[in-house]
């Protein structure tokens, strides 16, 4: 009975230690699908098509809708009528929330850029009148619940102007200004130090004369210039950052010489023109503001087959929807140049629509009774294959580039995601680095595994060891901080040591293999000892010989001849001091494993060789080297990955400037350091967020390539040399 | 065994073919270059660590520099000469000085640089001058490092001390007493503020944070109840303890402030470079020395001090003097928590690998995936770690677990527990490799054995095997260790902050805090060095703590380096 209970004890935990040993292993296997799986899951949404579908109707009371629009988060519908009535509409449930009766009829409703909810209301008397609307969420109860009010935003303080309909509004900076066209002329109201809840002071009034009759215009931003434009096509661009002497700065087309102007619209920032003309071209234009004077570029077209009939554009970002001749829905970004989605709607051309603040959303006040939503999916428009590896024309450049600039202080910037600086200043410091590292790291280790006597290998490799274990954080700092500097005094002591190094080592060689064999004998298998002296030794000359190097090469000034000669210019914090540190980090990867690979080749094979009268060179060039290719090509392929990867030494001895050039003597922005640098502060499933997982992703995928094939080359070779 | 044979081999062929050797002699030279440089690398590496890096704690002396500047007027200053580097002669001249003979034909000018110190008073705190401008240095033995709480040290010679809140014109500006007797009343002053921040210090950390802590929590379940408008009972108690705890909170405060009052124990008077004179109060002096005077043994003493306060103590001015504790304690419980993590893990796997798994497809896809683990970039378990540790696992944790925090979140923030997670995953292949390698070193006579004597597999396992490999897996952890003790890049992302506000192990349950951010060696040298407003004065900090970080690397990689080479001898005579 007890010998079987503890037999049956002994069976069940042989077989628990088997479930538990087997479930581990296996789970490391799922930890790394897990990371390949995760990180694919969340770049994936950048790839799904946006999506533009029909949403609900709400039903509403009868009225003339003037403008429909929502609140910050799409939660409660906003309409303004022409009896002079706002309502506030929960679109969730279908039901009005609040409504407020202003008493006075409205003739037309403009929107106070950049305000999401204040709004100038033209009444009958020609004068503008503003209103917010304020959202509020409470708790009733533990229920949640938006409470929505309008009020008044200046006291009642109304604006006259002069029975124009032709207005636009921009509040940026405690600044209010008020442009309105009458024929050629447009008049000016700048109201300054403006408050919500207070009314507005004395304005400051400028009235200009165009040379075209006004029917649109868009103030630009920072209020510093108007755009005016007529239904022909013709512009006028006014530099009016100083209203005592407002001044024409560009006059033109932009349409075709007989074609109207059938839609226009200002991007968000209003930096750039969406304009739609009769003859069904779609084009941006973006100003650039330069010493020798403002110009109007096309940035781009997009492709159309239909008439545009009405342009909205997006409020917090760089898209915008075209409504066509049939009532049909497009969407279109303006950086990426994508046509991103379409829905055929049959929608009233006429009637006030907007786009939500988080353009998840079109509100169409498309009847009295009824306003229509279409919900819009389109996370990551700003991302098309063009916009990560090609130029793009981005707004206020003066040609199209390829530039990385995620993020800034305005709220109307234009993000630029180029990945090609980021891809070339990865390669461009692998490359330097390896130039250093896999020379040292070959070298040294045919040199450790060959000829090495074993007392000294037997503390050399522990060393090797140790270099790779140092904290990457501690190179990075020392080139950072100690040897830029360092580099940067001494130049062209630093560039004449790379060539007089070798050649004084070469040479001590030759002079050394024509000395006694006894000398020789007695350093066998210590040459890496006996040959620091000389390094130093080798250091000094290059020292020395830098002044004149200097003056005779590079006419008295190295940095000043790279610029003026080479047109090179110099950072302290550079791919010279990255190669040399990341060299640094490098090197005793690639070292342990060709030392591994040199040090593995059967013995059989040299004696064979040394036996048929071979010397130890030639034994190691035709028979070691080429038994271990396989073995150190791995140990450089592994060494590239690392190269790639590496973060810390690159973010502290570089600048960190995202260039797209391989100038030795400049830094670089890697993928690495980008994404240690910016990850941190970006926002949670943004196309930001997601891009920089896309490169966590590349490098993930570039790594692992490049290691299955080292690991591959590995085996085979192991197995051959199994075989011998 | 192969060693000898090639050894051997390669001896030979020496003799037989002297003549054609020569020929080639000096590419074995440029071979043994490489390692020769890389050897030279790695060490002047550590040499320069180890100089500059112990500078830090060596009181060098303080001189007093009379010179001329480029107006022809006659200065002086207290500082430390702490480079000195040679100049091209034109760029004397071009900063508007003219030459007085001494420097005479020669092409360069040698010119110092001065940390002055004294910031705020005497701007600015670092300068250049050039040698041909000074007229003499001298080291005054009463010149004295007065080390300030904030804006850094002070150099200057002390003139009188003054009592809490004397009026300063009753005050006579320079004291009968001798200048030893001087210093040594400022020293046993000086000894009682230190008394009295401790106390400060202990009661901050300690009842302060308590009761804070508590308070903060009542709070939001306060805020969640009338959110979710639960039962009201329960509602009346939290507020009952809420008052409580704001009554003994008010308590401390009281405390803490008499403690502040406490602290004010007069001013010091002191003379600076230019015959000015400044008060420093004692409250904001950290300590005085006059290296001048001391002898090479008391500075010694001093420097084995300076390393001790420096390894236990925190920081002050934005992470730029003081020590490094917190960033130490961080780095090592860390570390703890990872090994806790990843030993288990490894060696189950490479059990797995070794003993159980048959050999087939799946093994050598995890094989290939294991090792392809290794060669991943560290910054991209980062980026896993960020969107899946923090953002998916600590989001729903918080969404289940803490909802009454909701927003301010719990779990779904970088921090300790995650960081943890995130550098196991990334030390696992080194574990498991050094695990196998242990395995592959154990003869199978042994296994045979146990298994022959009726042991089940299990039992072979747990009382042969593991035993045997015991060296292995330790010298398995031990590297893990150390490789995650030298990552900064992932914990950027997972959980390491400049300034932690409290550590990850304290008095209030659960004593462990695995959701509090952390402080970290490696990260303190990046933050330090590369984001501090004065890096100049910052620098020899970064260096002595890059010291720390690197003896304590260097150090566990040369006990695993150890262990193995052990091991290795270990099962050589069984093979055999």
């Amino acid at each position: 009975m007890f010998y079987s209970s503890k037999a049956k004890r002994r069976g069940w935990i042989d077989l628990l230690t088997r479930w538990v040993v087997t479930i581990g292993g296996g789970s490391v296997f799922l930890a790394i699908a897990t990371i390949f799986a995760f990180l694919v899951w969340v770049v994936a949404p950048i790839f799904f098509p946006a999506s533009i579908e029909k949403g609900a109707t709400l039903a509403v009371a009868e009225r003339t809708t003037l403008y429909v629009g929502s609140n910050e988060n799409g939660e409660i519908a906003t309409r303004i009528s022409a009896d002079g009535i706002i309502e506030f509409y929960d679109r969730a449930l279908g039901r009005p929330t609040a409504s407020f009766d202003l008493n006075f009829q409205i003739a037309n409703i403009f929107r106070v850029y950049p305000t999401p909810n204040t709004y100038a209301l033209l009444d009958e008397e020609g004068r503008l009148n503003f209103i917010s609307a304020d959202h509020e969420a409470i708790f009733v109860d533990g229920q949640r619940e938006v409470v929505s009010q309008a009020k008044f935003s200046f006291n009642a303080s109304a604006i006259d102007v002069e029975a124009s309909s032709v207005i636009d509004l921009h509040w940026f900076d405690q600044t209010l200004v008020v442009a309105f066209a009458n024929a050629d002329q447009v008049t000016l109201h700048r109201y300054s130090q403006v408050k919500r809840g207070s009314s507005l002071p004395a304005p400051e009034v400028a009235v200009i004369k165009t040379s075209i009759q006004g029917t649109w215009l868009s103030l630009g931003p920072r209020n510093e210039w108007l755009f005016v434009l007529d239904d022909e096509g013709g512009i006028e661009i006014l530099d009016i950052a100083n209203l005592q002497q407002p001044k024409r700065s560009y006059l033109g087309r932009v349409t075709q010489v007989g074609q109207g102007i059938a839609a226009v619209a200002a991007l968000q920032g209003r930096h750039s023109l969406i304009v739609a003309s009769e003859d069904r071209s779609l084009k941006q234009f973006s100003v650039l503001k330069a010493d020798s004077g403002t110009s109007l570029n096309e940035l781009r077209e997009f492709s159309l087959h239909q008439r545009v009939r009405k342009l909205i554009p997006e409020p917090s970002r760089k898209g915008f929807v075209a409504v066509d001749e049939f009532g049909d829905i497009h969407l279109f970004f303006t950086t990426s140049q994508r046509n991103i989605a379409k829905l055929q709607a049959n929608v009233a051309i006429d009637a006030p629509m907007s786009v939500t603040p988080r353009s998840d959303g079109l509100i169409i006040g498309a009847n009295p009774e009824s306003i229509v939503s279409y919900e819009i999916w389109n996370p990551h428009p700003e991302i098309s294959f063009g916009s990560l590896w090609e130029k793009v024309w981005y707004e206020g450049y003066e040609e199209p580039t390829l530039s990385w600039q995620s993020s800034s202080a305005d709220d109307d910037f234009e993000a630029k995601f180029s990945l090609v600086p980021l891809t070339l200043g990865t390669l461009k410091a692998a490359f330097y680095a390896l130039m250093l590292a896999v020379p040292l790291g070959v070298m040294g280790a045919i040199y450790t595994a060959y000829f090495m006597a074993p007392a000294m290998r037997n503390w050399v490799k522990p060393s090797l060891e140790t270099m790779a274990a140092l904290p990457t954080v501690v190179l990075g700092f020392v080139g950072g901080l100690w040897l830029a500097p360092i580099v940067e005094n001494n130049l062209t002591s630093v560039l004449s040591a790379f060539i007089v190094l070798p050649i004084c080592v070469a040479a001590f060689g030759f002079a050394i293999a024509s000395l006694s064999s006894r000398a020789t004998t007695r350093i066998d298998g210590w040459h890496a000892l006996a040959i620091i002296p000389i390094l130093f030794a080798a250091l000094a000359i290059a020292d020395a010989a830098s002044p004149f190097v200097e003056n005779y090469l590079f006419s008295g000034d190295t940095k000043r001849w790279l610029r003026t000669n080479l047109g090179l210019d110099y950072d302290q914090r550079n791919a010279i001091v990255v190669a040399m540190m990341m060299g640094f980090a490098v090197v005793p990867t690639i070292f342990a494993i060709a030392e591994d690979a040199v040090y593995s080749v059967p013995a059989h094979l040299i004696r064979g060789s040394l036996a048929l009268g071979a010397t130890r060179w030639q034994t190691l060039t035709n028979v070691v080297i080429l038994t271990a290719s396989p073995g150190i090509f791995s140990a450089i392929i592994i060494g590239i990955g690392r190269a790639v990867g590496e973060t810390m030494i690159v973010l502290m001895a570089t600048g960190n400037t995202p260039l797209t050039d391989f100038n030795i003597f400049e830094g670089m922005r890697t993928f690495a350091a980008n994404v240690a640098i910016e990850l941190p502060e970006s926002e949670l499933d943004s196309s930001h967020y997601r891009i920089l997982f896309l490169t966590a992703l590349l490098l993930f995928v570039f790594t692992f390539l490049l290691n299955t094939v080292a690991e591959v080359i590995r085996q085979r070779l192991r197995s051959r040399f199994g075989n011998l | 065994m192969e060693t000898s044979d090639l050894s051997t081999a390669t001896g030979a062929s020496k003799s037989a073919s002297r003549p054609r050797l020569k020929s080639s002699e000096q590419w074995i030279w440029l071979n043994a270059a490489a390692i020769g440089a890389s050897l030279c690398a790695l060490f002047g590496m550590l040499l320069l660590l180890f100089v500059k890096g112990s500078a830090h704690f060596w009181p060098a002396d303080i001189a007093q520099i009379d010179y001329t500047n480029t107006f022809g007027e006659s200065r002086q200053l207290y500082g430390r000469i702490i480079e000195v580097e040679s100049v091209p002669i034109e760029q004397f001249l071009e900063s508007g000085r003219s030459l007085q003979g001494a420097a005479g034909e020669s092409a360069t000018v040698e010119r110092w640089l001065v940390k002055s110190g004294s910031r705020r008073l005497n701007p600015p705190d670092f300068r250049w001058v050039f040698s041909a401008q000074v007229n003499g240095t001298s080291y005054p033995k009463d010149l004295t490092v007065f080390q300030r709480m904030e804006w850094g040290d002070l150099y200057g010679m002390p003139l009188a001390l003054s009592a809490p809140n004397e009026p300063e014109k009753v005050f006579p500006r320079t004291s009968s007493d001798s200048p030893a007797l001087l210093m040594e009343k400022l020293q046993r002053r000086l000894e009682q503020v230190r008394e009295t921040r401790r106390q400060i210090a202990s009661l901050e950390s300690g009842e302060v944070r308590r009761i804070s802590v508590q308070l903060e929590e009542a709070r939001s379940q306060l805020r969640f109840l009338n959110q979710t408008a639960d039962s009201i009972p329960n509602n009346q108690l939290l507020t009952q303890r809420v008052q409580v705890l704001e009554v003994s909170i008010k308590k401390v405060s009281m405390q803490l402030r008499k403690l502040y009052e406490n602290l004010d124990r007069g001013s010091v008077y002191v003379q600076l470079a230019q015959g000015s004179v400044a008060e420093i109060k004692l409250a904001e002096l950290y300590s005085a020395r006059q290296p001048n005077q001391m002898s090479t043994l008391s500075k010694a003493s001093n420097f084995i001090a300076n390393i001790g306060s420096f390894l236990t103590e925190n920081p002050r001015e934005a992470n730029t003097e003081g020590g490094v504790f917190p960033a130490i304690f961080g780095t090592v419980l860390m570390v703890l928590l990872m090994s806790v993590m990843v030993a288990p893990l490894g060696v189950i796997t490479a059990i797995y690998l070794h003993e159980y798994a048959k050999p087939g497809v799946l093994v050598s896809v995890i094989r290939i995936a294991i090792n392809n683990l290794a060669g991943v970039p560290s910054i991209v378990f980062g980026v896993f770690g960020l969107g899946f540790f923090v953002y998916f696992l600590g989001g729903n944790i918080d969404q289940l677990f803490f909802p009454e925090k909701l927003p301010s979140p719990t779990f779904g923030t970088p921090g300790l527990l995650w960081a943890s997670l995130t550098l196991a995953l990334l030390t696992l292949p080194v574990v498991i490799v050094s695990t196998e390698e242990g395995l592959t070193r154990v003869p199978r006579s042994m296994r045979e054995g146990g298994l022959a004597l009726g042991a089940t597999k299990a039992e072979t396992l747990f009382s042969i095997v593991l035993p045997a490999v015991r060296p292995a897996i330790l010298t398995g952890v031990i590297l893990a260790i150390a490789r995650a003790a030298g990552e900064v890049a992932p914990l950027m992302l997972v959980g390491v902050v400049k300034l932690a506000p409290a550590l990850a192990v304290d008095s209030i349950f659960p004593y462990l805090h695995l959701d509090r951010k952390f402080m970290h060696l490696g990260f303190h040298i990046y933050d330090v060095g590369f984001q501090s407003p004065n890096i100049e004065a910052a620098r020899p900090l970064v260096y002595a703590t890059a010291l720390v970080l690197v003896g304590l690397i260097v150090g566990l990689n040369l006990a695993a380096i150890t262990l193995r080479n052990r091991l290795e001898h270990i099962y050589r005579d069984v093979e055999t």
